[in-house]
């Protein structure tokens, strides 16, 4: 599964190239051949990364920056640009870009793919790694004043940081009035109701529009990737996951996981596993999505309305659907390499009746969410054709997710880069074409109940499975090593979009290095787009169609 | 109702108890003003603690306040003893003493609405302090003067918030305003006059009946489109859902009201409610019938009292439905839409009320 | 207009129902289910310190002291620190630690949060439910066998 291409339902808009057409594709621009388990990779020179990008990106359709990993080796320091097509995501290539040691810098990818910005920002902040032609390269995660780049291997953790206050950006420091310009300056956040955390929104007014909006993130960054990076395979990263959105998408952060590490270790997941993975992680989308359109509707009727507590009570019931079967609410730590902690629960025919309960309940309850939310004249006023995302700009930044198919791109990795039990049952990617707040919250509410249409096939499933094929781990040596300088790069369609996973292996039972492509932080870079010209209403109905989670923007 | 207009409140304290001149008068308006406002201030204690809370509740499936009393009441003293013993925090640069008196403006506004608003008997005593013949425009000014405080507020605050809050309740209130006399004034075209206990005696007449069961001639009833009219800019007036732009928490945190703690916020919070109950009275005597009902004339205030809750209860019922509109959004349906209507209802109103006289 | 009826009549649907989904905690206290994960107990007598749950601890929640002949002197747990994976359990091979459904517990600091092994020991069984039997239905198979009651207290 990890070496060979799956065959795609819809690969006949740009035919695939075989790595070597790719090589002469990019001719002498490429040094040599650094191959992933996932895809080929292409070493080049620090100072051709636009042309080779755009190379990539205009001739052979690779229009996705999926992810930028940096990482710092013994000899050098090396950028790995992940691209990908949003017609087939299974046809990947990675440009690896080594840059010196003494010296980091590497030219800048923001050119043709704009989601470099971020992706390079962070790269340079925990890093440290030098992006020419970077339009702003400041840190991204950490303050300023920070000293070092965390993740480079000379860091020293014990030094202290310590920044006089005058260092520090004071806010209001240059506000000042002049004479010529009327607009205001506004802090949003990070203390602020619709931030959904703490997210700091710097926001230039005119009058009561939007002239300029900045998002100033890194508040909750908890140090995920390092944590990963210090625990074993095995079971020490599994715990963590769960915490990135912590919106109760737990399995399905832990199936990027997963993913990633089964396919860089070799482990066939059983199928009865597969299902029960499948059923879990679609419960979870399902309390996500009820949670997005809860906080959507609060941001936009204003107050603790009734839609609010409706759909945190539909979300509780599945809330404890996922408490039976996993034991947790919330962190679940359920998925193991290879398998699943736990068959379900005993008995298992209380758990069908009552997951079957869940199900035949949904559809009365989805209704009422259209009756309170969708069908309003006021609600409709209020979101339709506003935080306008157009499909070409969602693909330049890398959004993904709900945020993408309500621009209307029709890319789910589910179907498009099958994994567990998806591509056996029937079920559909819901798109809208509207591009606005309105798509992006019906997109989800549509998800919610394809989400239940995969439950009720695995419940299916499940009930008839032979009772002496009920496997739910894999075998899986109680250490893992993988073997040495292996490199992956694998996602999953989490609740807010493509949760990619890189890991590097370097012999040992833990991953050199651990990446993590969030969704949310794609996502919530085309804020700007969406928001610039609008009214603070608007900023604030398309941050929360976004459905941002800021522990998995910031890691 | 009566023929003559019963016994003011202030003069049917003065005749009880005997008080003797100019001064007794006084004395006798002192008083029946501390009483009147003491009812209101009381259905405000209700409503603010305890009432929203539990109505909120039951909008949302919820329990809410049970533990303290008997059905939860004494969270009333409780949330007052709470609220009055936080510390005021004043913050940096704030402009005084605009920004302490704000906070008193806006109750002190909506309370001395209750002025003129004929409240109903109650045993002998009519809940009516005063009635001039200007009653029905005087409590539009009373009303209005709220803007004045929330803009004081939003402006005396130092915070950005609060100015686009106060900013937000001038333009609110101006695009509102209008539309609101306007549709008013097809009231007194009916009534033929601005006494408030006028407006109320008009509406006591039989529109029809019906099986025996005689129907008032509530205006509510023969203008329901000019009903609906006063009822949305009511609700904006009052700035309720989904009209609730000055303070649009989510947006701009809380409006006009961010910086206020303690008993400033206690203050302003009474005030909004004051003004709730307030629009619900206007709204009662201009369009229902004032204080009148079945039953007996001496228990009419309880009549009252049934139409302004009821009033409270509908702003809560639209707080937990319908989302807040964008500001542009409110100034349009105010200076297009409702502005247009309302004149035109007038015209049309004057029309009819000439051609039938 | 309609859609706004509609949203209001909504509301007012569920606001005279007359049913509620929050409860008066704690008088009434949700079920939890059988696979709950809430604080440790621990049991010296079955304990081999074997260190498995040490070793396995993605956070250093677990910390056992032993003497120069390793038998176990200490086992001490922060309950505040822990992320309640339940991997301790998982490794642990003769059911010496184990996660209880008991997920009420307070204290005014953290350092009270360190459990040393008797309050683990002490730590009660929430509503009697003993969650090994539901996470392995089948435990009495290669567990315990002859053993008897498996004593925890």
């Amino acid at each position: 599964m990890s070496l060979e291409p799956l065959d795609s339902p819809d690969a006949d808009v740009i035919p695939e190239r075989t790595p070597e057409e790719l090589e002469a594709l990019l001719g002498d621009l490429v040094l040599a051949r650094d191959d992933h388990l996932n895809a080929p990779g292409f070493v080049i020179r620090p100072d051709t990364v636009q042309e080779t990008l755009s190379i990539l990106k205009e001739q052979a359709g690779y229009d996705h920056l999926s992810l930028v990993t940096a990482q710092e080796y013994e000899n050098r320091y090396e950028s790995i640009y992940h691209l990908k097509k949003f017609d087939d995501p299974t046809q990947e290539v990675s440009v690896v870009v080594p840059a010196d040691k003494d010296q980091p810098v590497s030219e800048s990818g923001e050119a043709v793919f704009r989601t470099a910005d971020w992706h390079e920002r962070e790269a340079y902040d925990l890093v440290g790694i030098e992006y020419d032609d970077h339009p702003d390269l400041r840190r991204i995660l950490l303050p300023q004043t920070w000293q070092g780049h965390p993740l480079s291997l000379d860091y020293d953790m014990n030094q202290p940081q310590i920044a006089a206050l005058p260092a520090h950006v004071n806010p209001i420091q240059d506000h000042h009035r002049d004479d010529e310009s009327d607009t205001m300056f506004l802090n949003i956040g990070p203390h602020h109701p619709a931030t959904h955390g703490v997210l700091h929104l710097k926001t230039v007014l005119d009058g009561e529009q939007v002239v300029d909006i900045e998002s100033d993130i890194g508040y909750l960054h908890r140090c995920e990737e390092q944590m990963a990076q210090s625990g074993t395979y095995r079971h020490q990263i599994m715990p963590y996951p769960d915490r990135w959105d912590y919106i109760s998408a737990g399995l399905l952060n832990e199936w990027a996981y997963a993913r990633a590490a089964e396919d860089l270790a070799d482990i066939e997941v059983p199928e009865y596993a597969q299902v029960i993975r499948t059923m879990g992680a679609e419960m979870c989308r399902i309390a996500a999505h009820m949670l997005a359109l809860a906080t959507f509707a609060l941001d936009v009727n204003g107050d603790f309305t009734a839609t609010f507590m409706y759909a945190i009570n539909d979300r509780e019931r599945v809330q404890n659907l996922l408490e039976d079967l996993t034991g947790q609410r919330l962190m679940f730590n359920y998925f193991r390499l290879g398998g699943v902690v736990w068959d379900l629960p005993e008995p298992r025919e209380e758990f069908f009746s009552k997951t079957r309960d869940f199900l035949d309940q949904l559809p009365g309850n989805i209704e009422e969410y259209h009756n309170l939310v969708t069908s309003n004249e006021i609600f409709q006023m209020r979101t339709i054709d506003t935080g306008i995302l157009p499909p070409e700009v969602a693909k330049n930044y890398g959004a993904t997710g709900p945020v993408l198919r309500g621009s209307g791109v029709d890319y789910d990795l589910r179907r498009d880069d099958p994994y567990g039990y998806y591509d056996e049952l029937d079920w559909d990617v819901i798109t809208e074409d509207g591009c606005d707040n309105y798509s992006r919250l019906l997109v989800r509410m549509q998800e919610v109940e394809e989400s239940a249409k995969i439950i009720g096939q695995c419940v299916d499933l499940l009930e008839d499975w032979p009772e002496d094929e009920r496997t739910i781990q894999a075998n899986v040596p109680r250490t893992l090593r993988p073997d040495d300088d292996n490199e992956i790069y694998r996602a999953v369609e989490a609740a807010k979009g493509e949760l990619g996973i890189y890991i590097r292996s370097d012999g040992t039972d833990k991953p050199a290095r651990f990446k993590i492509r969030s969704p949310c932080f794609s996502n919530l870079q085309t804020l700007p787009e969406m928001a610039n010209g609008e009214y603070i209403p608007d900023v604030i109905a398309a941050l929360g169609s976004l459905d941002i989670v800021l522990g998995e923007v910031d890691r | 109702m009566a023929d003559a207009p019963a016994q003011l409140f202030p003069e049917f304290i003065v005749d009880t108890f005997g008080l003797p001149g100019v001064l007794g008068e006084v004395v006798a308006a002192l008083i029946a003003a501390f009483v009147v406002g003491n009812i209101v201030l009381a259905f405000t204690g209700v409503a603010g603690p305890w009432a929203k809370r539990k109505i909120t509740a039951a909008f949302t499936d919820r329990i809410a306040v049970s533990r303290i009393g008997p059905f939860g009441l004494l969270i009333i003293p409780a949330a007052a003893v709470q609220l009055l013993a936080k510390e005021l925090i004043v913050p940096e640069g704030v402009d005084r003493p605009t920004w302490d008196l704000a906070p008193i403006i806006l109750p002190a506004s909506a309370l001395l609405g209750f002025a003129v608003i004929p409240m109903g008997q109650l045993g002998p005593v009519n809940l009516h302090l005063a009635d001039p013949e200007v009653g029905l425009a005087l409590v539009f000014a009373f009303a209005s003067i709220a803007s004045v405080s929330l803009v004081m507020a939003g402006y005396g605050s130092n915070n950005k918030y609060s100015m686009l809050g106060g900013l937000r309740a001038v333009a609110q209130n101006l695009a509102y305003e209008i539309p609101l006399i306007v549709t008013a004034m097809s009231v007194v075209i009916f009534a033929g006059t601005l006494e408030m206990s006028g407006i109320v005696a008009a509406q006591s007449e039989t529109l029809f009946s019906v099986g025996g069961f005689d129907i008032p001639a509530w205006y509510a009833l023969v203008n329901p489109f000019a009903f609906v009219l006063f009822l949305t800019a009511n609700m904006a007036e009052i700035g309720r859902n989904p009209f609730d732009i000055p303070e649009a928490p989510t947006e701009i945190v809380a409006g006009y009201q961010t910086e206020y703690s303690s008993s400033y916020f206690v203050l302003f919070y009474l005030g909004e409610f004051v003004h709730i109950f307030l629009g619900g009275a206007i709204l009662a005597v201009t369009f229902l019938g004032g204080a009148a009902g079945p039953g007996p004339e001496s228990i009419s205030f309880l009549w009252f009292v049934v139409k302004i809750w009821g009033f409270f209860l509908f702003t809560q019922w639209c707080r937990s439905a319908l989302p807040r509109v964008r500001i542009d959004q409110l100034i349009e349906i105010g200076w297009k839409g409702m502005l247009v209507l309302s004149f035109a209802n007038l015209v049309l109103t004057a029309v009819i009320v000439g051609g039938i006289a | 207009m309609i859609g706004l009826m509609k949203s209001m009549a909504t509301t007012m649907k569920h606001a005279l129902d007359g049913k509620t989904f929050t409860v008066k905690y704690p008088e009434e206290a949700p079920d939890v289910s059988p696979r709950f994960r809430g604080v440790h107990k621990f049991s010296q007598e079955r304990c081999i310190w074997c260190r498995q749950c040490e070793n396995v601890c993605p956070n250093d929640t677990i910390q056992i002291v032993q003497d120069d002949q390793r038998n176990g002197e200490q086992y001490n747990l922060h309950i505040g620190q822990c992320i309640y994976c339940r991997l301790c359990e998982e490794v642990c091979p003769v059911d010496a630690i184990l996660l209880t459904q008991n997920f009420e517990f307070t204290a005014d600091t953290k350092d009270e949060f360190v459990y040393n092994k008797e309050q683990l020991k002490n730590v009660p069984w929430y509503k009697g439910i003993d969650p090994l039997e539901s996470r392995n239905p089948d435990r009495s198979a290669w567990i315990g066998e002859g053993d008897g009651e498996i004593d925890y207290q």
